[in-house]
């Protein structure tokens, strides 16, 4: 499934320990990208209203804050604010139940919104001195950033779609780069070549946000081995977010971890330096694009990273971010002469003939197989092709015709009949009435996957926030008794 | 096999909220501010309200905020900075073509780098600062004693056109299908933005008092953003007003009276913040009782019983008209049945009314039901 950028990014943060978190939210710059890209709609609200109330909110007045109609809502922003212990439900000394803030994630957020503070955790712009005279320009930015990046999908793609050994060698991925995609398994080293995996071909098919967050998720899993710190370095990235393009930063501020960063991640194109030693750099467009999310309008532009131009493309690269278009008897035109494009289609279509801006094909049964077989879901093809489904294709509601979108399916389903998802089995209630209850706060999370009413039993995929709720019941219950 | 039947295959899951524009009317008046100064200074009325705009900013990824002052003698921008007018367009239209400039990237603008401040706050808030000085200092002492209020019906009205404008920008396929060239309705870009509508609203930090010359004006704005199903809140500070509440009413946005004006960051936040797609699941405070009475045509009196012209529903207060022509479409009236023969009221009743109507002019959410004025439940 080709999650959204931030939500994969959320999941990771989620599953940080408190002491992190604390560390985390001393730094502004890192509460306001939490804040602007982590948090739902409705949490923010509830973050806003709380940030300036001299007292804890009582969970009574939340609840009377919201309409009865969005229980399910204000469930899900509740159980993300917990996660991320942004805000926690506390046990007053009158007994009552009230929400309180982190206070470091208080104090953070004030500053941020005040921009009052000493921390300069927005990035210290360069000066004249440090800047030089040749200045980069945000086309020059992109165009570093978007060979990078293109060079890290070509490296991933060149194996499986069976291009030449030279065109391989071609793709200039530094050993950095490399070994960490090995780390994150998305390639193997087959005989020599690189061997692209299941992981690798969702990490090709997700949009640039998601695949530069992916990319750095891996990478923060192997810091701690590189002897680095995991919180400095996501403190990092969200300030790497928070910096404008085009603006060069001076780098004498920053500590040992983080010029450290600096190089491994000029070598992915976040970051652009003219030189090792340089005294300033630039963010590029991948790296300020990194707290915006993708439903966004300003950040529409960042997704045009992913075409790749092999050089004569142009200046019209930055125009087109659908190319394709599929017809109802599985027949597919690509407008593009990308050859990253061409090699990720070929993964599951039959391509049959290249013109100079053209490639077209069709999808058989075959080439579906294929793809499912080496690991490509029938979801990561359906929404690769959605989000390049070309501007034509995109007036209709379904941008896909449904019948190409179902027989893609059912070519997938000949195969797999069997779905696993992890999680935990709920079962052996006292009474109909507790099993109802916990079922259905189950499902306002979000989090019930299978249930079995006969069997008073059901299955969720996550049970931390359902025990939370078992041991508040119990405490209420204990305390009635007890009165 | 459930997943086969292609039952969900319509289902466009748009988690991210659409992009909102919040369209702020910040009234500038000085008289009321001069009352105000011992509680709420409007130096720290304008740093709440900073704050404030930054808190909307950082709610959304594709947020954006306008602000306009609605001054003694005129009403201005203070963000985006309106660009000096061409001198092409001199002639005609001169405050009809009002080019904006949101980036804030010519030269004078450029300010010192904050490394303690995120930059679109910097941009966003030197630009207020700015332009909000240079408002006080054209104002003179000559504009001051001139009016007592403030020009809030023009405000609204440029809030209204910003945001139709900002409305047509986002969703260019929509508006101006004509204009766009076949290389355009290919552009992926477009497409893109088509998809994600721009949400708007206005928020009106009033502390002006009796609006009633505005009557027609607000009126007539208030329609329009009903229309444009934009909500319009009220912040009142202080002075009370009908025409506003009415507003808020007719819109669905939020009306509220600070009890303790101080405390503006808190009501700021926690009111007015959440945009259109979280109100949905919030309940948000509204003005209880609303007078929906209105203001007369000829005086701006707020009355309770009018005569109203048959033919434009202009309302009068009285009905000696000159030569029995309605003031505003011309058509001649005949008020003759209508003087000699007085509304059928119950007596008591209409004693009542008159007492109410004569010892304030603009009474606020504490009408009494069945007072003969409509009343919102």
């Amino acid at each position: 499934m080709s999650a959204s950028s931030s939500s994969q990014a959320l999941e990771y943060l989620e599953g940080l320990p408190l002491s992190t978190h604390k560390k985390l939210y001393e730094q502004p710059s890192t509460v306001l990208a939490v804040f602007r890209c982590m948090l739902p709609h409705l949490a923010k609200s509830i973050v806003m209203a709380m940030l300036y109330m001299p007292s804890s909110f009582p969970t009574a007045d939340l609840d009377a804050w919201f309409k009865t109609s969005a229980r399910k809502e204000k469930e899900h922003a509740t159980f993300t604010l917990d996660r991320l212990h942004i805000v926690t439900p506390q046990r007053q000394d009158d007994g009552s139940l009230s929400y309180t803030m982190n206070p470091g994630f208080q104090r953070s957020l004030r500053q941020a919104l005040e921009g009052s503070g000493t921390h300069r955790s927005f990035g210290v712009p360069a000066t004249r001195e440090e800047s030089g005279s040749n200045r980069m320009t945000t086309e020059q930015l992109d165009e570093y950033s978007r060979s990078q990046w293109e060079g890290i999908l070509y490296y991933l793609v060149s194996g499986a779609a069976g291009l030449s050994k030279d065109a391989i060698d071609r793709a200039e991925v530094g050993p950095g780069t490399k070994k960490l995609l090995h780390a994150g398994d998305l390639v193997r080293t087959v005989h020599g070549s690189p061997r692209i995996t299941k992981d690798g071909f969702s990490f090709v098919l997700q949009e640039t946000n998601a695949q530069v967050w992916s990319l750095l998720i891996v990478y923060l899993k192997m810091v701690n081995d590189l002897g680095m710190s995991e919180t400095e370095v996501l403190a990092f990235l969200f300030m790497l977010g928070s910096l404008e393009l085009g603006q060069d930063y001076s780098t004498s501020t920053l500590s040992a971890t983080q010029l450290q960063m600096l190089d491994d991640l000029s070598a992915m194109g976040l970051v652009y330096r003219s030189s090792k030693n340089a005294q300033t750099f630039y963010p590029t467009r991948l790296a300020t694009s990194l707290t915006s999310d993708s439903g966004s309008a300003m950040s529409a532009s960042s997704n045009d990273i992913a075409q790749a131009n092999q050089g004569n493309a142009g200046p019209s690269a930055s125009a087109n971010k659908g190319f394709i278009i599929i017809e109802t008897n599985y027949r597919l035109y690509a407008y593009t002469n990308s050859l990253i494009q061409i090699a990720i289609l070929s993964l599951f279509t039959k391509l049959q003939h290249r013109f100079p801006n053209l490639v077209s094909g069709k999808l058989t049964k075959e080439s579906v197989h294929k793809a499912v077989q080496s690991g490509i879901t029938s979801a990561q093809i359906i929404s690769y092709l959605t989000t390049y489904a070309h501007p034509q294709m995109q007036k209709t509601v379904s941008y896909i015709p449904p019948t190409v979108t179902d027989q893609i399916r059912l070519w997938e389903y000949e195969g797999e009949r069997v779905e696993t998802t992890a999680g935990y089995l709920m079962r052996e209630f006292g009474s109909d009435a507790e099993y109802r209850d916990v079922l259905n706060y189950a499902s306002a999370l979000g989090v019930l996957v299978w249930q079995n009413d006969a069997n008073r039993c059901f299955f969720v995929s996550q049970v931390e926030q359902i025990s939370a709720y078992l041991r508040k019941k119990k405490e209420n219950r204990d305390v009635a008794r007890t009165r | 096999m459930n997943g086969i039947d292609g039952s969900d295959r319509h289902i466009k899951t748009e988690e991210a909220p659409p992009p909102s524009l919040l369209a702020i009317v910040l009234d500038t008046n000085p008289h009321a501010w001069a009352h105000l100064s011992s509680t709420l200074p409007i130096s720290a009325a304008l740093a709440n309200i900073l704050v404030f705009i930054n808190a909307h900013l950082a709610s959304g990824n594709g947020n954006e905020v306008a602000v306009i002052a609605s001054h003694s003698h005129k009403t201005t921008f203070l963000y985006p900075t309106p660009a000096r007018p061409q001198p092409k367009s001199r002639h005609g239209t001169a405050n009809g073509l009002v080019e904006m400039n949101g980036s804030g990237n010519d030269p004078e603008t450029h300010m010192a780098e904050s490394p303690n401040k995120y930059r679109p706050f910097a941009v966003v808030e030197n630009a207020i600062l700015r332009n909000f000085a240079k408002l006080l200092n054209e104002t003179s002492e000559g504009h001051v004693q001139a009016t007592p209020t403030t020009l809030i019906g023009g405000a609204l009205s440029l809030a209204l056109t910003h945001i139709n404008k900002q409305t047509i920008l986002h969703a260019p396929t929509a508006a101006s299908a004509e204009s766009t060239s076949l290389a355009a309705l290919a552009d992926s870009e477009n497409a893109h933005v088509d998809r994600v509508p721009l949400t708007s609203r206005i928020l009106i930090v009033s502390v002006s008092g009796d609006l009633a010359n505005q009557y027609i004006p607000v009126m007539n704005s208030i329609f329009a953003a009903q229309r444009k199903r934009i909500p319009i809140d009220i912040l009142k500070l202080a002075g009370d007003t009908v025409l506003l509440q009415q507003a808020s009413d007719a819109t669905g946005g939020v009306y509220m009276k600070p009890e303790r004006p101080e405390g503006l960051l808190q009501y700021l936040m926690m009111a007015f913040l959440p945009d259109v797609t979280a109100r949905a699941s919030l309940v948000v405070p509204s003005a209880g009782g609303v007078d929906f009475r209105a203001a007369c045509f000829c005086h701006r009196n707020v009355v309770d019983i009018g005569f109203v012209c048959s033919v434009c529903l202009s309302i009068f207060c009285n009905p000696d008209l000159p030569d029995d022509l309605c003031l505003t479409c011309g058509s001649y009236l005949s008020l003759r049945s209508a003087v000699t023969n007085p509304p059928a009221l119950i007596p008591r009743k209409k004693k009542k009314k008159k007492k109410l109507g004569t010892d304030s002019a603009t009474p606020g959410a504490n009408t009494p039901v069945g007072s003969g004025t409509p009343m919102h439940p």
